[in-house]
């Protein structure tokens, strides 16, 4: 299979000095179901936010669907971005627009200025955004504003809005860290799926091991902006778990 | 290292020698005032540099001590000559103070009778006016009042009396005591009354609500696209970009900290005066103050939309429109509703300088010593500014809570 994304000795140092990324090297063939492993502060949010440019690296390259992030701007920029769907943490929605509107916010790298703002006139526009409203389950409350949503219904309008992008790879920036395990599940079920079904390649980074062994083809596990462990869900054992969360670490269970 | 030491002597240096020019002045000022010594601006000059310098040198420098790590509360300066220094500076500060502002209680508490026409006014103000005209005389006769006491009021006939209580007085001059209580009411009755000054000051009032309306109206486009260009989170942070901030908070800086009536004073020359001359003024000024508010509002907002917008390939201007925008709409109303409420108070004050409206015609009638007249334009003031107060602090909140 094709490597869809390609990063080589990608090194990340922020204005105040602190070096998030120690020349990283990762290759993700397509199709995979990649999870990101370590600490808070290990370097995870900085590496996905690199990968569409959100934040511009220090040195190195990352090439994803066959463009070159670091050195795109403009139009070519928004050409891989909108390739590329993300999910958050803190969902990121826009909070008093209707969970409709924010869906159809995804189709905006692939339309005008003057297409974007009447939205409501385009029906194509109008049918993809409710059938991928459907698709998370969530169609009846597309006239909502989004911030009378659950946590979980949140997280769904976000991945409906990334659907809306029709993207190739999936970025999940600990979808779940901010839900009750159960909900957590059944957004990762949603992932999953996206994975499975649409032969998305999703890159997720996670806190839970357990997640990470039902859904993950692989982990790339980082401490202190290197990767330390790269191999298959299976292969991690409590000696692997504490080298990469520290000699203290207990594996929680999430069912 | 080296660089860093010069730096703070410039500073000690600097503070030190305005701290003595300003001791000087002030000691100076005051002997000036009691004995009558000139001296020259040079004069106080050289004493602070020498002081300067000489404090400078024997390691006694405040310019130091404020400037040294040291906090200033760790210092005991009940031990220290500078503390000592410091308090002598707030004792000549005050004592200075009070002769420049000529503070004098007496004055304050023997001299009210002055203001007694104008407290007269407000407690009484001229809502209804009475005149006795000849229909009043014609029908006071109709109504057998006897000649003699129409004889007496034919000296106050068509005369204007602003209120209820002066036209009474008016009435008691002229009649006897016995005349005034049996013919009291009819006389009140016939008399002709008119609300003149109460019309023309809500006229007035209206101009000045309506002005200070289209102040703000005009003002939401231009601020709305400058705040954009004055938010730091929005600015790109290349050299372009810094510059187009810097210019667009420098100039609404400007023009926000020269204050409404001085546009007003330059409009009334400009456009003549009228409250299309303080409708400018305020425009001007609520440009520079709504750019400000705006632009801090879009520096508060949540960046985790904007970087989710930019990650779906959106361009700058939607990214705007889409997660800018819909977090800052129901803010800017209630900063503009507040503006327009402060454009009304404002409105009142720019009139007087020509900007129309109810200040015009309250520096007219203060200047004719029409306190009456005054009393109800001060009521009617307060009234809107007290309404304008509470409904918008009421439909604040409503926006807040969107």
């Amino acid at each position: 299979m094709n490597n869809i994304i390609e990063i080589k000795d990608l090194h990340k140092v922020y204005a105040g000095g602190t070096h998030a990324l120690k020349g990283m090297n990762l290759t993700v063939k397509e199709g995979e179901f990649c999870i990101l492993l370590g600490l808070s502060g290990s370097g995870k949010s900085t590496l996905l936010r690199c990968m569409n440019k959100l934040i511009d690296s220090t040195s190195g390259e990352i090439y994803i669907c066959d463009g070159d992030v670091v050195n795109a701007t403009g139009r070519t920029l928004r050409r891989i971005r909108r390739q590329i769907g993300m999910i958050f943490q803190q969902f990121n929605l826009i909070k008093n627009l209707t969970a409709l509107t924010n869906v159809l916010t995804g189709k905006l790298g692939y339309v005008s200025l003057g297409h974007s703002v009447t939205f409501a006139q385009h029906k194509a526009d109008m049918k993809l955004a409710l059938e991928n409203l459907n698709r998370v389950g969530l169609l009846e409350f597309a006239d909502k504003k989004v911030k009378n949503l659950s946590g979980g219904q949140q997280q769904r309008v976000a991945i409906a809005r990334a659907l809306m992008q029709n993207p190739r790879v999936i970025l999940a920036d600990e979808p779940v860290a901010s839900l009750d395990p159960a909900t957590a599940d059944s957004v990762m079920r949603y992932l999953g799926e996206l994975n499975k079904k649409d032969k998305m390649t999703v890159i997720c980074s996670l806190h839970f091991l357990s997640l990470a062994r039902k859904y993950g083809t692989r982990v790339v596990a980082l401490k202190d902006g290197k990767i330390v462990f790269e191999g298959t869900p299976k292969e991690i054992d409590e000696k692997k778990f504490k080298e990469i969360y520290g000699e203290e670490a207990e594996e929680v269970e999430i069912k | 290292m080296k660089n860093n030491k010069l730096k703070s002597i410039i500073q000690a240096f600097f503070t030190d020698l305005l701290f003595w020019i300003y001791m000087f002045g002030c000691t100076y000022f005051l002997i000036h005032c009691w004995f009558e010594i000139e001296l020259t601006n040079i004069h106080i000059l050289v004493a602070a540099l020498v002081f300067t310098l000489v404090f400078l040198f024997v390691g006694m420098s405040l310019g130091r001590k404020i400037f040294s790590p040291t906090k200033l509360t760790e210092l005991k300066w009940k031990k220290t000559f500078w503390g000592w220094t410091i308090v002598f500076l707030l004792i000549i500060t005050f004592v200075v103070g009070w002769n420049l502002v000529e503070v004098n209680p007496y004055k304050f508490f023997t001299q009210f009778k002055n203001a007694r026409g104008i407290s007269s006014g407000i407690f009484d103000p001229s809502i209804i006016g009475y005149k006795l005209t000849e229909k009043s005389f014609e029908e006071l006769r109709e109504n057998d009042v006897p000649l003699v006491v129409l004889e007496k009021l034919e000296s106050i006939k068509n005369k204007s009396h602003t209120t209820k209580k002066v036209f009474l007085l008016s009435i008691k001059k002229k009649l006897d005591v016995n005349e005034l209580s049996e013919y009291k009411s009819s006389i009140f009755e016939y008399a002709q009354k008119n609300s003149n000054m109460l019309n023309r000051a809500l006229t007035a009032l209206a101009e000045t609500i309506f002005l200070a309306l289209l102040a703000t109206i005009f003002a939401i486009p231009f601020a709305f696209v400058l705040s954009f260009f004055a938010a730091r989170n929005l600015m790109p942070k290349t050299f372009s970009g810094n510059i187009v901030y810097v210019v667009v908070r420098t100039i609404a800086t400007i023009f926000r900290s020269i204050e409404a009536i001085v546009w007003a004073i330059i409009f009334s020359v400009w456009v003549g005066i009228g409250p299309f001359a303080g409708m400018l003024a305020l425009m001007i000024h609520s440009i520079a103050a709504l750019t400000k508010l705006y632009s801090e509002q879009i520096e508060n907002i949540d960046e985790g939309p904007v970087e989710a917008i930019k990650a779906t390939g959106a361009n700058t201007l939607q990214v705007w429109i889409f997660a800018v925008i819909p977090q800052i709409i129901s803010p800017y109303l209630a900063f503009t509703i507040y503006r327009w409420d402060i454009n009304v108070r404002m409105a009142t004050i720019v009139g007087f300088v020509g900007g129309g409206g109810i200040g015009l015609l309250l520096l007219q009638n203060q200047q004719l010593l029409r306190w009456h007249n005054v009393g109800v334009i001060i009521w009617l003031i307060a009234a809107v500014v007290w309404i304008m107060d509470m409904t918008s602090a009421k439909v604040r909140a409503k926006l807040v809570e969107m």
